[in-house]
């Protein structure tokens, strides 16, 4: 006689169960992409590092890693940019105001502030990942004091991709910001600059070696180009950090999607120091 | 040293009142094979298997699994783990299964615990089988350091030879206080006679004797050997070959790599979210959006899942991640050969 099934509940035993959050506010930055402010039903703080993501989900769709988008210093609601390119961020971008998704985070490890503080800060961003670096760059901004000289090299395909208007106007305006903006392929009303986003590095002042971080997200292709332009300029290698995408299913060490070599993405980073990166022959590839 | 004797008759009463309490579940012979299966009588088991073409993981870990309910509700959800705390006894684990057991033990219970696996590890009862000999054509367990083990049981049992009445007759070895308690409340163990002792000890010599040596590598090394490696044709060579069905995948005991996947009511006021195994040797496994897959071809595909057994777990958990039951290389449509992989790339330095 087999013994009858004992499927039990066991609330909050499970670490893939998502926390409920409210979406607040929807914005559409892109034909692609929005802007999701969220807050937890219990409206507990997300208390993540700028770099972090959150599984996020749409329940009954599916789950995937995002981002966080917004600055740590904003405690009460956190923000995610969702690129639509399939079924669970199709599904996201089906949601009003009022409606309810699932959190499951925040997951990885972020920047390592106190590393940036009291030094110059040089973020290089490319097309989507504008948004993992939202977050620092927004701490940055809300803690001006705390850091050196601050620029910020963005490069998009064309004008209508650019993400996050309203910020880049507002960073513009700020004296303690040095924005350089490029795009690839430039439309009739455009008035900047236009080229890939290293070509951004020749409008910048010089850098100082011994005191400067430098921060590159984008596309794997962008990486490498990057990295020249700045070991060009003698940063040396530990004082490089970026941010990797994988595959993520679990986003806790166990499902081998994220995998780059030896190293657990979802766990070990998603941030990284270039340094680190040479041991990993796939992270570049 | 062996801590009491056992004969079949015996153990098989002993079985009959555990599978009043938990579901019984081992070798069970179809066929020319042997599988792993749930039993309601333990004579239905074949303790004198060869090996099982797949390990007991499913049952541990099983191939689809739903991790949670949920229901919608004012627009909000309310998700309800699904945790399996049924009693289960596994009967028959031969020591390769168990250090690939011990593998996933640690890898499901190290930080972000997942008490899916945990719940029914804790309530999984293992009696060990010790094969006595290799237990088939190609394995390789000894190199691996997995064809003994010390733990990972609640008790193991050991073939001693057969007794007059033709019934065999299995020195027992403790591994836990309630394997201990088990076969003592069972009351139809011996002590172990000098004699016992002897055979067993002898039965332990020859096993790991009758083991011809076939990786030319020692295990500790395969890291090292992999490090000089990474750049070698030989991937490519042996990809060729492959047709990324991940059947190696599938028939490992030590492997745990799993997607995850909703359902949805027509409705849409409930569902369930559930994983299912996956493998490294699928070609979108590591497919982003883009779509960007950062291993394309199969050559690095290959790499990767034997850069994992043999060197990034071992690593990582300072456990062997693989135990050389060979099971990849039999399940293996295009015939690829781990320890021929191995081999060749000592040949290569
Ligand atoms: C650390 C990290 C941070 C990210 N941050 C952002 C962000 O801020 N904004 C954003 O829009 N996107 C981000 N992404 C990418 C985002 O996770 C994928 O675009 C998303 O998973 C696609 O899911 P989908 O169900 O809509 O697509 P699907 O319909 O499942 O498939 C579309 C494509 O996405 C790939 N994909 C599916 N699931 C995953 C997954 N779990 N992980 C990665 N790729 C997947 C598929 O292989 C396929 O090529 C991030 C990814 C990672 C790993
Ligand atoms: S890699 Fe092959 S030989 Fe090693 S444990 Fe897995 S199936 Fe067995
Ligand atoms: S079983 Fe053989 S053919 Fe299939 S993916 Fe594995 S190595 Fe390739
Ligand atoms: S996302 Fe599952 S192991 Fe990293």
């Amino acid at each position: 006689m087999t013994p009858a099934p004992v499927l039990h509940a066991n609330p909050g035993g499970s670490v893939y169960i998502p926390s409920p959050a409210r979406v607040l506010r929807v914005t559409r930055l892109t034909e692609m992409e929005k802007l999701f402010e969220l807050a937890f039903l219990d409206e507990r703080p997300l208390g993540h590092d700028p770099g972090q993501f959150v599984q996020a989900s749409a329940l009954g769709y599916g789950e995937c890693p995002i981002s966080i988008c917004s600055s740590p210093t904003q405690r009460d609601r956190f923000e995610l940019c969702i690129r639509r390119v399939g079924r669970v961020t199709n599904q996201l971008h089906q949601l009003a105001p009022g409606a309810v998704i699932g959190i499951r985070g925040p997951l990885g490890h972020g920047f390592d502030m106190h590393e940036f503080h009291g030094r110059d800060v040089l973020v290089v961003a490319g097309g989507l990942g504008l948004a993992p670096l939202r977050s620092l760059i927004q701490y940055i901004v809300d803690e001006r004091a705390r850091f050196g000289q601050f620029h910020l090299l963005y490069g998009a395909r064309c004008p209508s991709e650019l993400l996050f208007q309203e910020d880049l106007v507002r960073w513009r305006q700020n004296p303690d910001v040095n924005l350089l903006i490029t795009v690839d392929r430039p439309d009739e009303q455009w008035r900047g600059r236009n080229g890939v986003v290293t070509t951004l590095f020749k409008d910048l002042p010089k850098l100082d070696p011994a005191n400067t971080n430098v921060v590159i997200v984008g596309p794997p292709v962008m990486f490498k180009f990057v990295v020249l332009e700045v070991l060009a300029r003698r940063i040396p290698q530990s004082s490089i950090y970026c941010s990797l995408e994988r595959h993520m299913k679990c986003g806790i060490g166990k499902c081998g999607h994220c995998q780059a070599n030896h190293v657990y993405v979802c766990m070990d980073g998603p941030v990284f120091k270039y340094g680190e990166l040479k041991a990993m022959r796939e992270a570049m590839e | 040293m062996l801590d009491r004797m056992l004969n079949h008759a015996d153990l098989i009463e002993m079985l009959d009142d555990l599978a009043r309490k938990r579901r019984l579940v081992g070798p069970v012979r179809r066929g020319e094979r042997f599988l792993y299966e749930e039993v309601t009588d333990p004579r239905q088991l074949d303790l004198l298997f060869t090996y099982c073409v797949f390990g007991p993981r499913s049952y541990l870990f099983p191939p689809v699994e739903t991790l949670f309910t949920f229901e919608s509700e004012n627009g909000a959800f309310r998700a309800k783990p699904m945790l399996d705390a049924r009693p289960l006894a596994l009967i028959g684990v031969h020591p390769c299964d168990l250090h690939a057991i011990a593998l996933l033990d640690h890898v499901f219970g190290h930080e972000h615990a997942d008490e899916h696996y945990l719940t029914r590890r804790r309530h999984t009862f293992i009696v060990g089988m010790d094969c006595g000999r290799p237990c088939t054509e190609g394995v390789f367990c000894a190199d691996m350091g997995c064809h003994d083990t010390e733990s990972g049981f609640d008790l193991m049992l050991h073939l001693l030879g057969e007794k007059a009445n033709g019934h065999a007759r299995y020195g027992v070895r403790f591994g836990t206080p309630e394997g201990r308690q088990w076969v003592l409340y069972g009351r139809r163990s011996e002590v172990p006679t000098l004699d016992d002792e002897r055979a067993f000890d002898r039965a332990q010599r020859e096993k790991a004797a009758a083991f011809s040596r076939r990786i030319k590598t020692p295990a500790e090394e395969l890291p090292a050997l992999l490090d000089r490696s990474y750049d070698s044709l030989l991937w490519e060579a042996t990809a060729r070959r492959c047709y990324s069905c991940g059947s190696c995948n599938l028939s490992c005991p030590t492997c745990y790599c799993f997607n995850i996947l909703d359902d949805l009511s027509l409705d849409g006021s409930q569902g369930t979210r559930r994983r299912e195994w996956d493998g490294c040797q699928i070609k979108s496994f590591a497919t982003v959006a883009g779509p960007h897959n950062f291993r394309p071809k199969a050559a690095s595909r290959l790499r990767h899942r034997i850069y994992r057994k043999a060197k990034w777990i071992r690593e990582k958990t300072g456990l062997p991640g693989c135990v050389g039951c060979a099971r990849c290389d039999r399940a293996c449509t295009a015939k690829i050969n781990s320890v021929e992989i191995y081999n060749q790339l000592a040949e290569e330095v």
